[in-house]
């Protein structure tokens, strides 16, 4: 199945290749990017991706993706099936 | 004009701002300003002779204190030689600052001499990285990056600062601002829902990981076993939360854990994860961890909650407050207390080896005995490594070093350097096997330049144990490329280094040996020749349940070591 999610994140160094990296890493395949300007020193980035393989969950995958720093935003589309509901940040760092 | 700080001189008083007293590094190209203002400053910086050094020493002293360890290294191949330390740092939660020199900002992109992306490299293995394009950021980064690697999850972060940033001229530079972060409370319904599911229980059981000590909850921790009386075991960063004499304590679980340790688990019908992330060498066979047994998770970092095992009941938030919290009503589980006791009796480590040659888990459960309370380990990765966390007593968590998520050969020496100098009136031992020590062999010259008084442990069996030990059992005794017989006589190295050294091969030796390495005045090596056949026992095969573990016993009378 194929997830879309949507992030908001701070225009820090590295940071697209940071995200990008983490998604692929945690084993989604990643089939289409948008990037988007935010204004104030924010950039949007969609994101649809494919699992791996059946353990690898999307909600798993949005709370490392949180956990990242100048995160701000981090929502899925439930339009396209991805399990994790909309979440703003929380303030939780870990 | 002239009276203004450079970038680099901003980066010397910032760290001293932040509370550095030690950091540990090497210089280079372009990190050369930064060394520039270091001379004189009053900072104690520890020249180690490779960057990998710096890393592990640094997260060492981070270990040994709970505070931030601090690292430098300049660009290129010095930043690169950084990347297995921050590795090790991530995979265990270190909280760890590692400054790299980059080339000037207009070589960088050019594939200048010593010029690579380290921030692009180490990505996937710090919580944040920076890299400085404005001299007057650097103290606002660097309070950011100290916050960042303590708070919540610790972790390690990279800045990485070109050389003409640290050697530009400060017009006006934003003071530091040291940002605070406080760890969200643990749901109060969740706390609830937890002490309910214990009160049910009849064969509760903690297992307790890193996250507990670096939560600052270890006696909090103690105080809930004591007052509920509820078994403990441990992961191997775990190791020493609760006291290893601790009666309800039941050692290490996993792979190389204890007998006692993995029955419990298996049996249990509740098992309360207390800053600890289901590890594979933990659970073995995923689908087979812990069987029977309801979840209760508890952690700051939420990513970790049902990564691997789903939580009935999950407590994301300051650890420390949860464990305080926790005051469940425990009824009807002395049965279960008595079994896990009683297992942990019958499957003792025996002492009682055959033969007359050094038994390595003796001779360091009596270097742990005699070192007593002031014993810190710090191990390299291996057999060796196995046996410190199955059979040395440890009265904390902070005393026990050791590459627990990486398993970085090479980690003992530095990070003994290191633990010693955070903690000079203990007796802490770098405890270290053939293959290990020659990772990192050149910080011997550390020792002797600053005449640090560690003591090394070199068990030395002449080949890669851990690995021969997998080729014997796992691969048809196919002996593929472990041979180490041609190593070089590190009695002789060690002198060389200016280290004193001496060389024991008989068991009888074993108690006079420690006791001259622990009342020795200046940095020493004992070399110990132990039995190239010796095996880790118990062990739990790749890919199995953590009940099939697979041991060796021998039949003579016990406790005769």
């Amino acid at each position: 199945m194929s997830h879309l999610i949507h992030i908001e994140l701070d225009r820090l160094e590295g940071s697209l290749l940071r995200v990008l990296g983490l998604i692929e890493r945690r084993g989604f395949h990643i089939d289409e990017i948008e990037l988007y300007d935010l204004g104030e020193d924010k950039r949007g980035l969609s994101v649809t991706m494919r699992p791996r393989d059946t353990s690898r969950s999307p909600d798993q995958l949005g709370l490392q993706i949180d956990r990242l720093y100048g995160i701000t935003r981090l929502s899925a589309d439930p339009r396209v099936g991805a399990g994790a509901d909309t979440q703003a940040k929380q303030g939780i760092r870990a | 004009m002239s009276n203004e700080p450079t970038g680099a001189q901003l980066v010397i008083s910032t760290l001293k701002a932040l509370g550095v007293e030690t950091l540990f590094g090497y210089p280079g190209g372009a990190i050369m300003p930064i060394y520039d203002a270091l001379a004189g400053s009053g900072l104690q910086h520890i020249l180690v002779r490779h960057e990998q050094g710096a890393a592990f020493a640094a997260d060492a002293y981070a270990r040994a204190t709970g505070r931030v360890g601090v690292c430098m290294a300049t660009s290129g191949p010095g930043a690169t030689n950084l990347i297995t330390g921050i590795a090790n740092a991530y995979m265990d939660s270190v909280p760890l600052v590692c400054i790299t020199g980059q080339v000037s900002t207009h070589l960088m992109g050019t594939d200048g001499f010593q010029e690579v992306d380290i921030l692009g490299i180490c990505l996937p293995i710090v919580k944040h990285s920076w890299l400085v394009r404005d001299p007057a950021d650097i103290p606002r980064i660097l309070a950011e990056a100290f916050a960042i690697a303590s708070e919540g999850r610790a972790g390690p972060v990279l800045v990485d600062i070109p050389k003409d940033v640290a050697a530009a001229k400060v017009g006006a530079s934003s003071m530091a601002t040291f940002p605070t972060w406080t760890p969200p409370a643990p749901d109060a319904d969740a706390i609830r829902e937890a002490e309910k599911l214990i009160a049910a229980a009849k064969k509760p059981l903690f297992y307790a990981g890193g996250g507990v000590e670096m939560a600052g909850a270890s006696p909090a921790f103690l105080d809930l076993v004591k007052r509920t009386g509820i078994p403990v075991v441990t992961t191997l960063k775990g190791i020493g939360v609760v006291p290893t004499t601790e009666d309800l304590c039941l050692g290490m679980l996993g792979m190389h854990g204890t007998r006692a340790g993995n029955t419990a688990v298996q049996e249990a019908d509740l098992l309360i994860a207390l800053g600890a992330r289901f590890d594979d060498r933990a659970t073995g066979k995923l689908n087979a961890f812990a069987p029977n047994a309801k979840i209760i998770h508890a952690d700051i970092d939420p990513a970790e909650i049902n990564k691997l095992r789903k939580a009935d009941v999950a407590i994301v938030g300051n650890l420390k407050t949860t464990i305080e919290s926790l005051n469940p009503k425990v009824e009807g589980i002395q049965k279960w207390v008595e079994k896990c006791k009683a297992d942990k009796w019958e499957h003792r480590f025996r002492y009682n080896a055959p033969g007359a040659g050094v038994y390595a888990p003796g001779l360091l459960k009596l270097l742990s005995e005699k070192a007593g309370d002031k014993f810190i380990a710090a191990c390299d990765v291996g057999q060796h490594q196995m046996w410190v966390a199955q059979h040395c007593e440890f009265a904390n968590c902070r005393a026990h070093l050791t590459s627990g998520g990486s398993g970085a050969m090479g980690y003992g020496l530095p990070a003994g350097v290191g633990a010693k100098l955070a903690k000079p009136d203990h007796h802490v031992v770098t405890i270290s096997g053939d293959g290990s020590f020659m990772m990192n062999i050149q910080e011997m010259a550390t020792l002797n330049r600053y005449n640090i008084p560690l003591k090394i442990v070199l068990l030395d069996n002449s080949s890669l144990g851990l690995v021969r030990q997998w080729q014997e059992l796992f691969y048809q005794e196919n002996y593929s490329e472990i041979d180490l017989s041609d190593n070089p006589d590190f009695v002789q190295v060690a002198k060389a280094f200016g280290i004193d050294a001496f060389r024991i091969t008989h068991r009888h030796e074993v108690e006079g040996a420690v006791d001259r390495l622990l009342a020795a005045e200046g940095p020493t090596l004992l070399h110990v020749l132990i039995d190239p056949r010796e095996n880790v026992w118990p062990l739990v095969p790749p890919g199995a349940s953590n009940a099939e573990m697979m041991e060796e016993r021998w039949d003579e009378p016990l406790d005769s070591y």
